[in-house]
């Protein structure tokens, strides 16, 4: 992500523009939405207003779609996001205590960021690659076989 | 594709291709269950229905599938098994399922009987549901005295939402989150009061279960005569149904059946009609002895009323008396009342309510294609391809047509070309949103024609399908592109904009309001208009105007002949033929035009007019500068008053006649787009009030004129046959179901005001090169007036409904934010606002889009003091005041919370 999600004003003019951008369609809401969250993190709450306007939509009906799925967010998230899977098979090979551990470590639950915006903790059904069970991942990058001594490795490391 | 058949529970049906299967169900007389199923909200060529909740499931038995039947469409050699073992278990668990997550309060739940759930659940044989139950949770508290929320009864059939963006399209509701927590929220999961919500309660009419229920209600249980009538509040006509218990009216839904309204209402139509069950209702004449009034009887009331009537007439004529007719009574009534003046008191002193707003100009502007009013139906505005809105905010002053129009743009994809020099819900939705200085609507107008004709964008055969068409084109030479955009404030460019989508787009609808009529140039500023629709082929491709009225009859009364110049349908009563033709029926009709009511008034102020005769009008609290009206009519020798209240007016009269309300008579209103709706008695009128035409009827035979008619349906058959407009108006009953009235052909609605064939339509010749600037340096600032959506006219009745006078009483004023940090104005400041004529108070809003020196104050508040600031200046032509505009100053007195003057009705 190329500017720090914590930014506390947010710079409306650019979003403005990422709406004009896609045309000012309504199909576009998806597209400029994820536009907006490349860019800034997460979807800011004053954007919503500015979105419908451009695309000829309500603003329920924009808030509607970004409370739908789950890759959007409204609340700005760490500059790291560090997802554990708890699909069934990372369940059983101890996903719930790599969970367990990271929350402990980064003193925060799932869900949360930690105060200095840096880490995000969030879980995910599946990733698909139950091979390499259990998996953490952390930004883009999937760390498969994960065990507690990984997992504090890291948390040393500074990484998570 | 032709007809075929498929196969329906063993039987061979035949069915059209595009039918849904529930559709051919319905028509085959086979019963599917349905929640989430409203006709209304099929958008044309949408899909029928999206059916969430999958209670109309059904068996196709060659696949095996179970579908929903609302929203499949059949297809030939299906075959279809509504009932089959599978479909009723599937159907059962449905319910069962939605039954498991719904709170155990049907016995203290308002929705009781009329819940669809509980409905589809007893049909069907459930008792107690085999699943666990896992309860919602609803938290939302909403401090609306109209809807109130409680979403752990929500099904999330989406009615509410559909109705909301597809309807009414104002949006506040739609999904948010999803799975077991997916709930129908406003932006930002607000209470509905910081919502966009208008509380049209046509959500509360669709809610299936009790999740959205009307808040603070009169009754709690369900009332068991539903009656269908009209609406008595703005023109537009919505018909609803009084739902009675006991006698009294305890609640108003949008009446389903209606193809205009389509189960949509307003605020004022759901919740404004507690009025007719005031403790303030006249409930007995009333005889002014001295300085106050005595109970009277009615015999006691006629007799004073004939003496003195009959003293004034022949002491200083018949044109020393004078009639005011009401926009708001029913077309057989002012139909009566016309005749009363003309034929009892032998004056043509009649007019109507509808003079303050400009509607009966219509009738000296006779609009090129020769209409009078609007030259098409509602539905037909919805379907054009670009609309036109000049001077008007629908969303508030016509909901209706403000839900046609947005619907236009949303649903249908049509243009909007709005003129408003002040933001309001329509900016929001316009392609094009020009904001010319005030007052110069004229300029921009011709400006457009201009931009029309320099494009070569106007019709082809122009020339020879309409009159002076070259004098027009050459006469607008003058609105050069530097003109125009100096006198109007107007970049030309978006100007040129404007003009070729309005002469480009196809079928265009031109809708203007009072922004227009109620200003100096109105009647020129309508003819320019009628230009802009005849130049790109008020013929060809059918380019329709309609002027919006504020009153549920206005058009009615305007029709039915309350008007000096005019018998009714328009025939003029200085032209022997039209005479002749009623006094067949009535008796001598004198021939020279009367005096219209600010004359009347006027005249009252001068002591040429020395009787007066107000039906259900309260001039003295909605006519402008009404410290001279109240003390012109107190100086009348003899005035009688007939209302529902103890009004303004009424207090100043000698004799106050009780009268019935809109649900306890009988009769027609004719709404602004020419539809006659009927009006159907619901409940008693109190104490000893009868209806207008009762009262009517009753004074003419104590006057020694007898009218013999027993009943509104004997006058309606007169008036089908007298008034060419309304022919075969008579057939017909209330009782009867509207669409069979329609079949037999007795009854106009819809009503089209069709274009003469006779007349080839001309251009007007209208011009305003001078800018008016009505400020000066004592009066600095511009308060131009508008409509309120929660209270109505002089808020006489609105102000008496409990929830709409909770939830909107104070007085407001906008002010645009320059002006604001100048007068160092914030907002919930108490301001005084001073005319020439007179000063107010009332508490300001910042506006950020208000032009500088210019406020904005609605009139319709339950104190009405906005008019009170005008004076009673007339437009020349159509003897409308201006009432539109006028010039103020403005000054802080003080902060948040002080109390302002309050003054009663």
């Amino acid at each position: 992500m190329d500017k720090p999600a914590a930014s506390k004003v947010i710079n409306m003019e650019r979003i403005r523009e990422i709406v004009m951008e896609c045309g000012g369609h309504k199909w576009a809401l998806i597209p400029v939405i994820q536009k907006i969250q490349n860019e800034f993190g997460y979807i800011p709450p004053e954007a919503i207003h500015v979105i419908a306007i451009g695309l000829k939509i309500f603003p329920s009906q924009v808030q509607g779609v970004i409370s739908f799925y789950a890759q959007f967010y409204t609340k700005p998230r760490g500059r790291q996001v560090i997802t554990v899977c708890r699909g069934t098979a990372c369940h059983v090979r101890g996903g719930e205590s790599l969970l367990e551990m990271l929350e402990n470590g980064l003193g925060i639950k799932e869900g949360e960021t930690t105060a200095d915006m840096e880490y995000s903790l969030e879980t995910v059904a599946c990733i698909g690659v139950c091979a390499l069970a259990p998996n953490v991942v952390i930004g883009k990058e999937v760390y498969g076989k994960m065990d507690t001594q990984k997992i504090e490795q890291l948390l040393k490391k500074g990484e998570a | 594709m032709q007809e075929f058949t498929v196969t329906l529970n063993g039987r061979e049906v035949a069915a059209e291709p595009g039918m849904t299967i529930l559709e051919l169900a319905r028509r085959e007389g086979v019963h599917i269950p349905t929640i989430c199923h409203e006709p209304h909200l099929a958008p044309a060529g949408g899909c029928p229905s999206i059916s969430s909740c999958r209670v109309c499931i059904v068996e196709e038995e060659r696949s095996g599938n179970l579908i929903t039947s609302c929203g499949a469409f059949v297809t030939p050699g299906m075959v279809i098994n509504t009932a089959s073992q599978r479909v009723l278990e599937r159907r059962r668990t449905i319910v069962e399922l939605m039954l498991a997550s719904h709170p155990d309060s049907c016995m203290v739940c308002l929705k009781g009987n009329r819940c669809q759930l509980r409905q589809v659940a007893a049909d069907m044989g459930i008792g107690l549901v085999r699943f666990q139950r896992i309860p919602l949770m609803s938290t939302i508290t909403d401090a609306n005295p109209f809807i109130k929320r409680n979403l752990s009864k929500c099904i999330l059939c989406a009615k509410c939402i559909r109705a909301c963006q597809e309807l009414v399209i104002e949006g506040a509701v739609d999904y948010y989150r999803r799975g077991f927590v997916a709930r129908p929220a406003t932006a930002g999961d607000t209470p509905l009061e910081e919502s966009e919500c208008t509380f049209c309660g046509t959500c509360v009419a669709m809610c299936p279960t009790g999740a959205l229920m009307e808040a603070e209600p009169l009754y709690r249980g369900t009332a068991g005569t539903s009656v269908p009538t009209t609406c008595p509040f703005c023109g537009c006509g919505c018909t609803v149904r009084l739902k009675v218990k006991e006698g009294r009216v305890v609640r108003v839904i949008p009446n389903n059946d209606d193809p205009v309204t389509r189960g949509t209402l307003c605020v004022k139509g759901s919740y404004g009609f507690d009025f007719i069950q005031s403790r303030d209702r006249l409930t007995t004449p009333l005889i002014k002895v001295d300085d106050h009034f005595e109970a009277a009887s009615w015999e006691e009331a006629f007799n004073v009323i004939t003496a003195e009537f009959k003293r004034i007439k022949s002491r200083y004529g018949s044109n020393s008396l004078a009639v005011f007719g009401s926009s708001k009574c029913t077309n057989e009534e002012n139909y009566l009342l016309q005749r009363f003046a003309r034929c009892v008191l032998g004056t043509n002193n009649i007019d109507n309510g509808s003079r303050l707003y400009g509607t009966p100009g219509l009738t000296s502007c006779d609009p090129a294609s020769g209409f009078f009013g609007a030259t098409n139906s509602l539905t037909a505005m919805e379907k054009a391809d670009v609309i036109l809105v000049v001077g008007a905010d629908p969303t508030v002053s016509a909901p209706l047509v403000g839900y046609t129009i947005k619907r236009a743009v949303r649903c249908m994809d049509a243009k909007l070309v709005l003129i408003d020099p002040r933001e309001t819900r329509l900016s929001m939705f316009a392609e094009t949103w020009l904001r010319p200085k005030v007052g110069t609507d004229l300029i921009l107008l011709n400006g457009m024609a201009k931009a029309i004709i320099d494009e070569g964008l106007h019709d082809a055969e122009i020339s020879e399908e309409t009159i002076d068409f070259k004098a027009f084109a050459k006469s607008l030479s003058a609105y050069t592109a530097a003109f125009v955009e100096k006198a109007t404030g107007v970049p030309y460019t978006e100007i040129v904009k404007a003009a070729r989508e309005y002469a480009t787009s196809g079928k265009a609808a031109i809708v203007y309001g009072h922004g227009i009529t109620q200003h100096v140039n109105g009647t020129d500023a309508i003819k320019a208009l009628t230009n802009l629709a005849l130049l790109t082929g008020s013929r060809s491709k059918g380019t329709c105007i309609y002027p919006l009225q504020k009153e549920n009859n206005a058009q009615g009364a305007c029709d039915m002949g309350a008007l000096p110049d005019f018998l009714p349908g328009y025939q003029q009563v200085s032209d022997l033929k039209s005479r002749r033709t009623f006094e067949d029926y009535w008796g001598i009709i004198p021939a020279a035009a009367g005096l219209t009511a600010f004359e009347m008034i006027k005249g009252a102020k001068a002591g040429t007019i020395k009787g007066m005769y107000i039906v259900g009008e309260n001039p003295a609290a909605s006519f402008p500068n009404s410290k001279f009206v109240s003390e012109a009519l107190s100086s009348l020798n003899f005035l009688v008053v007939q209302d529902l209240f103890m009004t303004r007016t009424a207090k100043l009269s000698n004799v106050v006649l009780p009268a019935a309300s809109f649900a306890e008579k009988e009769g027609t209103f004719t709404s602004f787009d020419g539809r006659v709706n009927w009006l159907t008695k619901a409940v008693q009128p109190p104490g000893q009030s009868i209806p207008d035409w009762d009262i009517v009827i009753k004074l003419a035979a104590r006057m020694g004129h007898a009218m013999f008619y027993s009943s509104p349906r004997e006058v309606r058959e007169e008036i089908g046959k007298l008034v060419p407009l309304y022919k075969g108006i008579g057939y017909g009953s209330p009782e009867e179901p509207l669409d069979q009235v329609r079949a037999k052909g007795g009854f106009r609605s819809p009503l089209v005001y069709r274009k003469r064939p006779d007349r080839i339509p001309s251009f007007y010749l209208v011009h305003m090169t001078a800018t008016p600037d009505r400020t000066n340096g004592e009066y600095p600032f511009l308060l131009l007036t508008g409509s309120n959506l929660y209270h109505f006219a002089g808020g006489t009745r609105t102000s008496r409904a409990p929830r709409l006078r909770k939830y909107s009483l104070d007085a407001f004023v906008d002010i645009g934010e320059a002006d604001a940090e100048k007068l160092e104005v914030s907002e919930g400041d108490r301001l005084r606002i001073a005319s020439s004529t007179s000063e107010i108070v009332a508490t300001a809003r910042i506006s950020d889009t208000l032009p500088e020196r210019v406020v904005f104050m609605p009139f319709a508040l339950a104190c009405n003091p906005v008019s009170q600031l005008l004076d009673i200046i007339l437009d020349l032509e159509r003897k409308t005041p201006i009432v539109k505009c006028v010039s103020v100053k403005i000054e802080r007195i003080g902060s948040h919370g002080q109390a302002g003057s309050k003054q009663s009705n």
